[in-house]
Order: structure tokens, then sequence, then C-alpha cells
């Protein structure tokens, strides 16, 4: 024993103070956060209060609420928001609940392909639905006649319609209702429903009496999250409202920015809208707790499962029917429209082509730097942010500095700023000395890091306190220093969290547009932006090129973070 | 050599003290408990050992280190003590023997004598079938043993123990309490071991010392601890002695629900107020009137127990206070019925404060 | 307008004729002279390696002419950056304004933007040999900033298999008549210099009654110029209001339902001039680009697979194509634009919405 005691006696080389250590941490990450957050909130609120020539006016906000051209978008969303959020629920909670709690078959697959469309771009399937049901030219509207006869101007969907656009929104957005639903479903334990049925309640009695109840504050948060993402959401809306004939609040901003740009009119439509975000979410927090926002976690007793019975199948077919809409359609119309000649009609032996994956890739000269940019943005975002994510959530989860409240707040403030905003306020901020940074990459890379910044925090401040903060003390003890600790210990149980929030982190970068939309320049397009350009000029079978391009890369980016073992399903993806 | 000594020690949070000026005396080689309810300040003290917070007044001595002090904290890799968790805090990642032999990896040991040494602690823990096994496959007292067996296997000059059986059920607890002290005769390093289970203290303990509110309320041998507690919280936390309260007649007796007390530990000041406490099992009920009235309460039975070796009664003297007595199993009185109480004197002990 | 006077003759008479009120005055004593193509000038470019194009020309067609570009010089990878005219506008302005210097070569359908840039200082004088020797007067810049890489026309248009020819409007009159009534598609003057520039001339010419009446409609709202004509060929709508002529020319020759009209108001002409920025990162692969996109090699390769027209005096239009002389045209007044653009996509926002 003596062997092993350190030599020296007395006073031991003592190290610093840990305090020492820490407060550059805390600096230099709130001054990081600060600039990521605070900077271009600043400039907004800045512009929204001033005139041209820089003096102070309410004049601003007085033509948002007195112009007509800013009133009625303001409604429109509104109603779009709120509609959207009620089919949401709808759809979602039914569903959710049959693959939470119900012997339906195939429940997996089912929670799958809502998987699937929670990762597709919002943009993509509505330009994906754009394909099957434009009124005219549309896959089933075409199918609707040949089978119905009918003649030729009629049809029975019309997706550039305000139903449309909610029709689609709901499409993109039901998942995340869908999320919430399920884990509280699932989390929910199967004792509190059999001491109901010991109490002499039937099977169904007890789900509509116990089960349904406890779920209704993951539904009530689910209808808020749902709200939300129609409000702040760019690319449905600028795909289908405006051959439709309307504007919504995203929309307006952005056209803002046509010549001439009106970016103080702008700096103050995008208050309101974070305004209400904020709100929002204060709303939601009292709703769920902290668990809106976690991962499902370990769960209690097994949850029991309600028998169909008869209805087992029915209830398969009934979801299988909902996830036609946002999966197996459009990705088929898309697939479709790759190979053939003319985007809107049926691949036939007459009409095949690879003409289409040709162009987008040999001949279309913006796509190998649109892709070069998004793998580099991806990339760089992803690293940088999980990085930043990592020793915050480290911070905080183990409480290691004084302040580290304040750290947290900021890492998960920015899920108050819808993307448009952002990008609005760091066009402002990074336009100007002291930081030209628009048009490189740096502004989207510092765009994409704001926006994934809550979800990979929250992802790793889950996983960092899944790891028990006695397994780095049980290796200090023994001998070991803090850095020592972290890499033995901590780094190599935290090793598949951190890569499947990376995966996640640059799953969201890929479909990103509507802060990407103010930001980029000539050089700096990325490949969301690219489709966006080509749907402007009616170029749809190189979009639906691009577009399953980019749904396999998503896929496989998605499937490497669920082979990793302990990474649950409520992954929060912004949803732009 | 690894005398660990507390002196003045304090640790606050904001304006909360968790450790509150403590300060106690471990000579080399004994095994102290800290005994407490949650919230005590005890897991915050063995923290303080271990260097994983730093004082915010006092010192903690080692040997002849001063390891931590406001001023200076030596980190815990650089205390030479082993510790262990009542979650065990095994690594899921590593095996076994991995986790057994971190410790001695860190200190760059050869090969050879760390395969040496790991195979004689993996046997002296029963547990050389599982070396290769991860710690998720075992059951609670085999993790429970690994965890031991990282911690001997450096020989530390102090191990520390933070409720390291809690996490057992009942029969294994007991087994591993004896397992503990086992291990300690053998090897004998300094020992502090945190607990709230007093009769796991009992049996392991060279010294206890009790913890309430951040501060050390009596330090003690079990012995001592049991048969003399200075302090009502002491005598009710440690065999959940009656504590009865009266005011004091002379130095040596106070009164209480119309009798006289004798009582001892104590010089009692004429005047004064004092609680004395008596184990329930050194009061004995008498179903008739005894001869000699001294040390003897009335009372009614309000309820009694069959508990297979003795009785457990409830029993309420006139003042309203209700005593518990075991009894003989045999001794069978009705509820309502009248009783007489014996409080021999030299059981009754006069409490401090 | 610093003194510059604009042209403003009367031009229903040919191409010759058509006074494309950008080119104005020279605002020097003396035209820059023009410049061959040397093999200095090619050994420079292809150090730079790449040419980056700012274009509103449908991408495919962008595309073709990049290939042509590449195949020809070898080592001078051109990129094609293609937007809506306006927004190509917007975002040069927006990219100057950063001090971000992107654009090489900008070939814009609103030939008003040329005059801005041009005042702004933002443009290079460069004349190509073939502008000097074969291009029109009243289309090259009297400064040698910028000459009509392609003219065209925005036309109406219909789906052959939903409309039969005699049912087909011949007016843009004919587009009010309520049958039309949700049938019609239509490119944006927010989005679209093509668009602008003819919702300026129609404007002046039908007044903005016309356009009161036909926002009533139920139009379907596209962006691009380009798009309306896809949209026809697709069948989502029967009609369209405006669009691109080369697109319609490209569709139907490649054997999609698609038949242009040359409104008996007249057709609105577009003047689509290219030029060199000052601030051009590749300023040698600019110049080269530019030589040779007015060569007759390239011009007549506009007209061949870009359906566009030209005014090199060799260029030849293609035999099915209705010859420009022939058609009725409304007049061009890039200056004009240039004063009202602003005014015009506040008004058309606030008649059709969008």
């Amino acid at each position: 024993m003596a062997a092993l005691t350190q030599a020296a006696a007395g006073h031991a080389p003592a190290r610093p103070a840990r305090l020492d250590l820490s407060r550059p941490i805390i600096f230099t990450f709130a001054a990081i956060l600060c600039v990521l957050i605070v900077l271009p909130l600043s400039w907004l609120f800045y512009y929204g209060f001033v005139d041209r020539a820089g003096n102070f006016t309410l004049g601003n906000f007085r033509q948002l609420v007195s112009d007509r051209a800013f009133v009625d978008p303001l409604i429109t969303t509104f109603i779009l928001a709120t509609t959207a959020s009620i089919v949401c629920c709808a759809v979602a909670a039914p569903i959710g609940w049959l693959v939470a709690r119900t012997d339906m078959p195939v429940r997996g697959f089912v929670r799958l392909l809502v998987t699937a469309s929670f990762v597709t771009p919002p943009f993509l399937g509505a330009i994906a639905w754009e394909l099957l049901a434009a009124p005219n030219s549309g896959l089933l509207n075409r199918a609707f006649r040949a089978v119905t006869g009918a003649p030729q101007d009629e049809y029975l969907f019309n997706i550039y319609s305000f139903p449309g656009l909610i029709f689609v929104i709901s499409c993109y957005t039901f998942p995340y209702v869908f999320v919430l639903v399920a884990n509280s479903l699932d989390r929910i334990p199967g004792d509190l429903e059999d001491a109901s049925s010991i109490l002499g309640g039937k099977t169904w009695t007890t789900a509509r009496r116990i089960t349904i109840p406890l779920a209704l504050p993951a539904l009530l948060a689910g209808a808020l999250v749902a709200f939300l993402q129609s409000m702040t959401l760019f690319g449905s809306p600028a795909i289908l409202a405006l051959p439709a004939g309307f504007h919504t609040m995203t929309t307006k901003i952005w056209s803002l920015f046509q010549y001439p740009p009106k970016p103080e009119l702008a700096a103050a439509a995008s208050l309101p809208l974070l305004v209400l975000t904020v709100v929002l979410l204060r709303a939601e927090h009292m709703v769920l707790g902290r668990r809106g926002y976690s991962v499902l976690g370990g769960k209690g007793a097994e949850p029991r499962l309600v028998r169909l019975k008869f209805l087992r199948w029915p209830a398969l077919a009934v979801c299988l029917f909902v996830l036609l809409n946002p999966v197996f359609l459009p990705y088929g119309a898309l697939l479709n429209a790759t190979f053939s000649k003319v985007a809107t009609q049926i691949v036939t032996p007459q009409n095949f082509t690879f003409h289409n994956i040709e162009f987008v890739f040999f001949e279309l000269s913006a796509t190998k730097l649109a892709l070069k940019n998004t793998f580099i943005l991806g990339a760089a975002t992803a690293t940088i942010g999980t990085l930043i994510a990592l020793v915050i959530s480290y911070v905080t989860a183990r409480k290691a500095v004084t302040g580290h409240r304040a750290l947290g707040f900021l890492a998960t403030a920015p899920v108050a700023i819808p993307g448009i905003v952002l990008g609005v306020g760091l066009f402002l901020s990074y336009t100007r000395p002291p930081f030209i940074l628009y048009g490189t990459l740096w502004i989207l890379l510092i765009a994409f890091v704001t926006i994934s910044l809550p979800v990979a925090y929250q992802q790793l401040q889950s996983a960092i306190r899944a790891v028990h903060s006695d397994l780095e003390d049980a290796s200090r003890i023994l001998g070991a220093t803090r850095l020592q600790a972290l890499s033995h210990i901590t780094a190599p149980l935290l090793r598949t969290s951190v890569i499947a929030t990376w995966c996640f982190v640059f799953v969201g970068v890929m479909r990103e547009l509507s802060a990407a939309i103010m930001l980029f320049t000539s050089e700096t397009k990325v490949i969301s932006v690219l489709i966006f350009d080509l749907n402007e000029s009616g170029d749809l079978a190189a979009i639906s090129v691009l577009g399953l391009f980019m749904l396999i890369v998503t896929f496989a980016t998605v499937m490497l973070a669920n082979r990793v073992p302990g990474f649950g399903g409520g992954i929060r993806l912004r949803n732009h | 050599m690894a005398l660990v000594e507390l002196r003045g020690l304090s640790k606050h949070y904001g304006s909360l003290a968790a450790v509150d000026n403590i300060s106690l005396k471990v000579a080399h080689g004994l095994l102290v408990c800290l005994l407490g309810p949650s919230g005590c300040g005890k897991t915050t003290t063995l923290r303080l050992i271990a260097g994983f917070v730093e004082p915010s007044g006092g010192q903690i001595h080692v040997g002849d280190r001063i390891v931590s002090s406001p001023e200076r904290t030596l980190p815990p890799e650089q205390r030479n003590m082993s510790m262990i968790f009542q979650s065990y805090a095994l690594w899921p990642h590593m095996t076994v023997a991995e986790n057994v032999a971190y410790g001695l990896t860190l200190r760059k040991i050869d090969r050879e004598t760390i395969a040496k040494k790991l195979s004689a602690i993996l046997s002296t823990t029963k547990l050389q079938a599982f070396a290769d096994r991860y710690p998720g496959e075992l059951s609670g007292g085999q993790q429970q043993r690994v965890a031991l067996a990282r911690a001997l296997i450096v020989e530390p000059e102090t191990l520390l123990l933070d409720e390291p059986l809690s996490n057992l059920d009942a029969n294994l607890r007991e087994e591993m309490r004896f397992e503990v002290r086992r291990l300690h005769d053998t090897y004998r390093y300094t020992t502090v071991y945190v607990t709230h289970d007093q009769s796991e203290a009992m049996t392991t303990a060279d010294l206890i010392a009790v913890m309430n509110g951040g501060k050390i309320e009596q330090a003690g041998s079990p012995e001592e601890i049991y048969d003399r507690p200075r302090s009502e919280f002491v005598a009710r936390f440690i065999g959940s002695s009656n504590v009865v309260k009266g005011k004091n007649l002379d130095q040596s007796r106070i009164s209480f629900a119309g009798a006289a007390l004798r009582c001892d530990g104590a010089t009692l000041v004429a005047g004064g107020e004092t609680a004395i406490s008596i184990r329930q099992h050194d009061i004995r009920l008498l179903s008739t009137a005894p001869q000699s009235e001294e040390n003897v309460v009335p009372a009614v039975v309000v309820r009694q127990v069959f508990m297979g070796g003795t009785r457990d009664y409830m029993v309420e003297a006139k003042d309203g206070t209700q005593l518990r007595v075991l009894a003989p199993a045999e001794q069978n009185i009705e509820t309502g019925a009248p009783v007489w109480l014996h409080l021999p004197p030299e059981r009754c002990r006069a409490l401090m404060g | 307008m610093r003194g510059w006077k604009f042209s403003r003759r009367d031009i229903i008479k040919g191409s010759a004729a058509l006074a494309a009120s950008a080119y104005a005055a020279p605002i020097r004593a003396q035209a820059p002279a023009s410049e061959a193509v040397t093999p200095a000038l090619v050994e420079a470019a292809k150090k730079e390696g790449k040419v980056v194009w700012y274009t509103s020309v449908d991408l495919p067609v962008a595309e073709k002419i990049a290939k042509a570009f590449e195949a020809r010089y070898p080592g001078v990878a051109p990129r094609v950056e293609r937007s809506g005219a306006e927004r190509v506008f917007q975002r040069i302005g927006q990219e100057y304004g950063s001090r971000i210097y992107a654009a090489d070569v900008v070939n814009s359908s609103d030939a008003a933007h040329f005059i801005v840039w041009k005042r702004d200082g933002l443009l290079a004088p460069y004349v190509p040999e073939d502008v000097a020797k074969h291009y029109p007067a009243d289309h090259k810049d009297a400064d040698g900033m910028f000459a009509t890489w392609r003219a065209w026309l925005s036309v109406i248009g219909y789906n052959t298999d939903l409309v039969k020819r005699e049912d087909a409007p011949k007016s843009f009159a004919d587009l009010l008549d309520p049958k039309w009534t949700g049938k019609i598609v239509k490119a944006h003057p927010g989005y679209s210099g093509t668009i602008l520039t003819a919702t300026f001339q129609m404007a002046r010419d039908l007044g903005w009654e016309y356009f009161e009446k036909l926002a009533k409609q139920k139009i379907m709202q596209v962006q691009s110029s380009a798009d309306p004509p896809k949209k026809l060929s697709l069948g989502e709508r029967a009609v369209m209001a405006d669009g691109n002529e080369y697109n319609m020319f490209l569709l139907k020759e490649s054997g999609r339902p698609v038949e242009i009209v040359y409104p008996t108001e007249g057709s609105p002409l577009i003047i689509g001039p290219n030029g060199i920025f000052k601030n051009a990162p590749n300023p040698n692969a600019a110049r080269l680009f530019q030589s040779w996109m007015f060569t007759i090699e390239a011009q007549q390769m506009a007209i061949e697979i870009g359906g566009l027209r030209s005014f090199h005096a060799l260029a030849k239009e293609k035999p099915g194509r209705k010859p420009l002389k022939e058609i009725k045209l409304m007049k061009d007044d890039a200056a004009a634009v240039e004063k009202q653009g602003e005014d015009i996509k506040a008004r058309y926002t606030q008649l059709f919405r969008v």
C-alpha cells in the first residue's frame, strides 16, 4: 500500500482552484451564444423601431396593423396555423394511440413511416403534392377524370388553394403531435390502467377514462407545437400560396426583401412571429413541463395493449391510408417525375428517360456547388453544433460552473426564433461592419448552428444526465484526472448519442430553407435553395431528382443514427 | 499514516450550510460510520473527504497532508483514496475485469502484477467466474462485490463508502454488512462509511458519528452511542428510544406524569426541564401496582401486538404521553387495562439540550 | 438621368427600327474600340478557370449555351446562376452592398437594369468583335458596356389538347372572357424581368383596367416567365396570359401540345442585354465569354436550341417560326421601365394580392 501512495508529503502540488478553469469556459461559451442569438435579435429590434434615416418610429408597426397587405397575411397565417394544428391533432392522436396502446399489426412499421414523414423536407412534400394534385395536371386529378370520365376542367383536389396548403402543411407537421402523444402514451405505466381494471373498468372504459386523459397534456402541447410549425413554415406556403394568390406572414417577410428591399418592415413583421413563438413555447412548457423536449426515457411497467380484435386490420388500413399522404403518394410522384419525360405523366416505356438525372448531375452547373456547400455546411454545423451543445450540456448537467443555468437557457433560446426571423436578423447583423459575413458560408453556418443548437442540446443533455456523475467520480477517485475520466468513461458512454445527434443535425441542415433563403448568395447556395429556385422556373423534373437524392441521403443518415443503440424516436427537428 | 481528520469543516451552498463546522478524528485503520437521516450532510462530508467538493471553511487532513481547505483542494485523483458509490458506478462499457483493473492501469503498473492482483481480488470477492461479464449482466449483489473489488485493488490509504448496501435486498444486505467488516479486518484501511441504517452502522463501525442538520450530534463507539445517547435526536434515531420530559425536582430526578423519575447521565439543575430517554425493552410492565414507588409510572394499555418473541405495547401515561414497551410474549394484558411501568433509574438517560 | 436622352421612335416596321431605349447616347467622347479574342486572353481565361454568368434565361437553355462555351474553350467552366431577372437584380444589389463581387457576366431580361448598373458605374466597357461588326447601333451601348445578347417576345399561349384552335384567344382582350376564368396561368413582374417589361408595355398600351379585369379571372400566379409555358405543357392550365415565346417554341418543337398566339394588340418585345461587371472576379474569362456569346456560332445556337431571336446581322431565323418582322410588336422603353418599375410591381401586387 505504501508503495502506491504519493511520495509528496505536506502540501501536495495543488492544482488551481476549479473556478479559474471554469470562468473562461463560461465566458467563451456565453460570448459565442450571445453572438449567435442576441446579436441578430438586437438588430431585428433596432430595425423594427427606426425609419430609413435611423430615427425612432412606430411607423413600421403602424403600417403592419393598418396596411391590408400585412393584415391579410397575418389573418391568413392565424387561420392556417389554427386549422393545421386541429387537423394534426385529429390525425396524430388516434394513430399515436393505435401505435402505442393497441395490438394493431406492424406498429413498428407505422412508426417508421411517421418518422419518414418527419424527416421529409416540407417544401419537397409541397412540390410533390403539386405533381399529385395540381387541379388539371395533377396525377390524382387525371386518375379521377380517367376513372369517372369527368370533363377536362373538373378536378378532385386543388393543391393551389388555402385548404390545399393546410393539407400539405398538416402532412408534415402531424408527426410532431404524433411523437409527443405516442411518447406520452408509452410512458403511462400499465399499472395505472390495471388499477382501473381491478375496480371494474372495462378495457374501453379504462382507455377512455384513464389513458386518454393522461395523454391530454401531450396532445395540447402537440397542438401548440403544430401551431408554431405551421405559423413559421416558409417553403410550403411559398410554393403553394403564391400560385393561389395569397401570402402568409413568412412569404410576406421574404417578399419584403425583393427589390427595393424594405428591411425595416421585414424586421417589424418578424417581431410578432417571434413574440407569438415565445408565448406559445411558454404555454407548451407549462402544459408539458420539461418532458416535451426530452427523448422518451425508460418505460415503467410495460404498457397494456388494448385488444382491437376484428378491428386490428381495419385500424392498420386507416393508418396506412393516412400515411399515403405524407409518404407513399409524394415519394411515388417524385420517383415518377424523375424518370418521366413529362413530370406529371405516368412513366411508360415510351416516355421513360434518364435525361432528368443526367441534367441535374451533369448539365446543371449549380448542382455541384450546391451539393458541396450543403455537405460542407451540414458536416460543419453538425460538428460545431454538437461540440458546443456537448460542452454546454456537460456544464449544465454536471452543474460544473456557476451560471450554468444561463448557458442552458441561451442554448434552448433559438427554439423560439422562427427560421425566417433568424434569417432576417442575421442578414441585418452580418451585412455591416464589424462582421461582414454575408456572401460567405460562415453566415449560413451561424444560422444553421443557431437553429440546431436546441435540438443538439436537448439530446446531449439527456444523454449526459443518463451517464451518472458517479461514473466519472469513481474514475477520479481511483486516480484519473478530469480529462482522463472524460476520455475513459464519459466519452465512450456518450459516443452513441453524439453520433446520433450529429446525424440529426446534419439532416436538419439539409432540409433548412427558411433561414437559407434569406442568407444565400450565388456562391453559397445550398440544395434546399436550389430546389426552391428550380420551382420558381417550373423545373419539376429536376426538383424530383434532387429531392429524391436528398431523401436518400437523409434516410441513410437517419438509419445510421438509429442503428446507434439507445436512441429514442423523440427527435425534434425544425420543420422549415 | 492515514489518519483522517476533519477540523472545523464547513460547506455552504448559498445561505444553506450542508456541513456546519464539524470536527472528527479517525485513527488509522478504523472504520468510522457517518450515520444520519437523509439530508443530514453525511454524503457531503464524504464528498468533501474525497475531494469532489471544496470546503467553505475548515480543513481536512490525511496523514500529515492538508488535502482540503478553502484555499486549495487536492483533486480526488491525487488523494490515494477509493470510494464505493451508492449506485456502484460500475462502467457499463467495461467488463468486470476491466472495471476492477482500471485503477491499476492508471497507475501504470505492469501487466503481470495487474493480472496477479486482479485474480487475487476476484477470488477474495468470489467473482472469478464473472471476470468477462459486463456489469449489466450481473445481479445486484455481484455488482456490489465488483464495486468493492475495484475499490480495494488499488490498496488505498482511505476507503470511502457511500451507502453501499442500500440498493440490496434485506437478506443480502445483512450478509454484506459482515462482508464489509470482514474485508476491513483483512485490509485495515482507514474507512469512512456513510449510512442512514443504524443497524448497519452498529455491525460494521468502530466509531459512529451521528449527524443531524450538518452537525455531528455525537461521536463514539457503537456501545457508547447506543447506551449513552447525549441528545434526544440520537436517542430517537438509534434504537428508537422513548423520550419523556419533565420538570427537574433535584439533581437527579424529574417529575413525569405525577411520578418522580431518577435518572443517570447528567447533573440536573433545579427548576429546569429535562428530557430523558429509555429504551423500549428496558421498561418493565406490571399488571399490579408494585410496592416500591420509585420510578414507577401508572398507565393504561392503548393497544398491543403479538410479535412472536415479544409483545409490543403502546401505553398512555396520565398526562397523555404515549410510550412503547417491549414485553415478553407471554405477558398478555388486554387493551384498556391499567398497568404500572417501572423505568430502572440506571436505564433512564438524561439528555442534553 | 444625368443628361442622356432616350430614343423614343415609332417602331413597328422591323427589328432595325426597334429602338431599345436602354441604348442611349454615349457618356464618353469615344466608344471603346472592339477587341478580338487573342490567344493571350484565352490563356488568361484558362488560368482563371471559370466564369460566373448571372442570367434569367431559362435554365436548360442557359446550361446548353454554357456547355457549348466550355466545349469551345475547354478549361474555362461557366457556372450558370439563374434566377428571375428581378431577383438577379436584387441579388446583385444585395451582394454589391456587402462588397461581394461574384458576378462576371450578367444577362437580364429587364433592360432597365443595365441603365441602373451603368449609371452606378458597375459595368466594365468591352466591345466584342462581333458586336462592333455585326450589331445594329441601337442594340449596343454607345459606351461599349453591354449589347443585346437575346431578344424574344412575351406571348399568349394555349394547350392544344385542352383548347381548340378556333376557341383559342386571339388577343389580350379575349382573355377577359369568363370562359377562361380559372384556366389562365400568368407569371409575376416582381420576379421576372420579361413580365415586368411586358406589364409596363401592356399597362401603357391597354391601360391598368386590363389588369384589374384580368385579376378577377382567378389566374394561377407563377413566378418565372419560363413557367407558364411549362404549366401549359403539363396541361395544368389551358391558357397563358404571358410567358416566354422561346419556351413555347422549344416545347412545341419537341412535340408538346402547345401553341403560340401573337395577340392582336401587339406582343411585348423583350430585350436581354449581356454585360461584364467591373468587379468581375474572373475578368479575362468574362471577356472571353462575352466575346463568344456574340459570335454568330453562339447566336445561331441561341436561336436553334434556345428559341431566342438575335440582332446579329448574319443570324438566320429558324424556319417554321414566325419571323419577327411579321409580328406586331409593342414598343420597348427600358428607361420608362427603370423609372416606373417599382410602381408597376406595387400596383400589380395590389391587384393580384401576391
